[in-house]
């Protein structure tokens, strides 16, 4: 049973992420997923998640293939730095962890932009990395709420 | 791990990052792989939802927000007659044009297929750093790389890259959009150039000697091949002599309010062009010079 909550939800949680990203640009939904299996220890999972948010972050996109790769190469190189220091499971976590990744946000705007032969422009990237520094911890609260079969895990 | 086996890692994974990306700058293998399973994929999830959506708001529209109908139906029948008499007044002038177009044998060239595409998105990701939509047309039914994208009211842009039933197109406001335009009046040729989504638009190298007024509309020159000639693109807001360049300094904006479009034309390229000839002469199929006249001795 478990596992066809588990299909479903990250079905769901892929097809509500494109969707959502339609309606508001310039931010990455699908990493909340990559920190919840991060947080849950999923690796099995992650082996497959990982693979779909690149493909799909850098078929949606208009930058050059590498982007993604750095994006959620961060996401757990921080994670990992994170946990070896703080508790991973709870919101204040997540809130420094969206923090940092709004500051690579803008790095990744700043690094790429001349590589691809783009105009960096400052406010756009400003305000890039600022929504996707509070979006985070909102996508991530709801996402949790709706694992609730997995709280066991999280609680780990 | 050490500090040194820490940094070693991380200095190796760079180097492989880096000539990953450099290999695929040189052979575009990943941008197509990603363009064809993560665009498709996200085709494939917008189409339904896009479709489920226009659904709603035909049942909405159709059967529940009629308040002022019958009003807008009187107005609409006023309009049509209007244009029935426009119509009729331009009529006589296109059939002159055809008379005269015959007359000096000018080759008409009708090689553009319309297709219609739904807008599925604007710019979707952190990756979407260019002004774009995403359409629900691909390579196999009709978008393919390059195809230009119209309304009713003017250019939209071009498809930038494809999948099979997905494209993602650049619209005219990206500073990296450069078209070659002309001026329906005075005829000066200019290349219009981006400068962002809610930001005007430049026109480049148009002579300082032309009289180009506010207002005046700008239409593609096909001169650059990309789009077909006399497409409406923007119209001009201000048009001065440049204080740095020899040429004018003219801002225009575009025709088509980009931000609110739902759905658009693909023009595409048909290889195919109908030439003035007598009724008689067997068809022209392919583009290309006309054909040799027969020589009599």
């Amino acid at each position: 049973m478990k596992i066809i909550y588990e299909t479903l939800w990250w079905a769901a949680f892929l097809v509500c992420g494109i969707a959502f990203q339609t309606l508001v640009p310039k931010v990455d939904v699908l990493t909340g997923g990559v920190i919840i299996l991060l947080q849950e220890r999923n690796y099995k999972n992650l082996c497959w998640l990982l693979p779909a948010c690149i493909l799909l972050q850098e078929g949606m996109g208009t930058r050059e293939f590498g982007a993604a790769i750095l994006w959620y190469a961060a996401v757990i190189i921080f994670f990992k730095a994170g946990r070896w220091l703080f508790e991973a499971q709870n919101f204040l976590f997540v809130f420094l962890l969206s923090t940092c990744l709004g500051a690579t946000s803008y790095a990744l705007h700043w690094l790429l932009a001349p590589l691809q032969d783009i105009a960096f422009d400052t406010q756009n990237a400003v305000n890039a990395s600022l929504l996707q520094a509070i979006l985070l911890p909102c996508v991530w609260g709801i996402l949790v709420t709706t694992r609730h079969w997995n709280k066991h895990v999280q609680e780990l | 791990m050490t500090l040194r086996r820490f940094l070693l890692l991380a200095g190796l994974l760079l180097i492989l990052f880096l000539g990953m990306y450099s290999w695929n700058q040189q052979t575009r293998l990943l941008d197509d792989l990603t363009t064809k399973l993560g665009l498709e994929a996200t085709g494939a999830v917008l189409s339904p939802l896009d479709s489920l959506m226009g659904q709603g708001k035909e049942l909405w529209y159709k059967y529940v927000d009629l308040v002022n109908v019958r009003e807008e139906n009187i107005h609409l029948k006023q309009q049509i007659e209007i244009l029935k008499d426009r119509l009729l007044a331009h009529a006589e002038d296109l059939a002159e044009l055809k008379r005269l177009r015959e007359l000096v044998q000018l080759p008409e060239v009708t090689g553009w297929k319309l297709l219609g595409a739904r807008v599925l998105a604007g710019r979707m990701g952190p990756n979407a750093v260019l002004d774009s939509i995403t359409i629900n047309r691909g390579y196999v039914t009709g978008g393919r790389p390059g195809t230009p994208l119209r309304t009713h009211q003017g250019l939209v842009g071009r498809i930038l890259k494809a999948s099979a039933h997905s494209a993602i197109a650049l619209l005219l406001t990206d500073p990296g959009s450069h078209i070659a335009v002309i001026t329906q009046e005075s005829r000066a040729p200019g290349i219009l150039v981006g400068r962002g989504m809610n930001r005007q638009l430049e026109v480049n190298f148009v002579r300082r000697d032309t009289k180009v007024t506010s207002g005046e509309i700008l239409v593609t020159s096909g001169l650059d091949g990309k789009y077909p000639k006399g497409i409406p693109v923007a119209r001009i807001v201000h048009a001065a002599p440049s204080d740095y360049t020899q040429f004018m300094a003219i801002t225009a904006e575009p025709l088509v309010d980009l931000q609110h479009i739902e759905e658009v034309l693909l023009l595409e390229p048909t290889g195919l062009a109908s030439y003035m000839m007598n009724q008689n002469d067997a068809p022209l199929d392919f583009v290309g010079p006309p054909p040799p006249r027969t020589i009599t001795p």
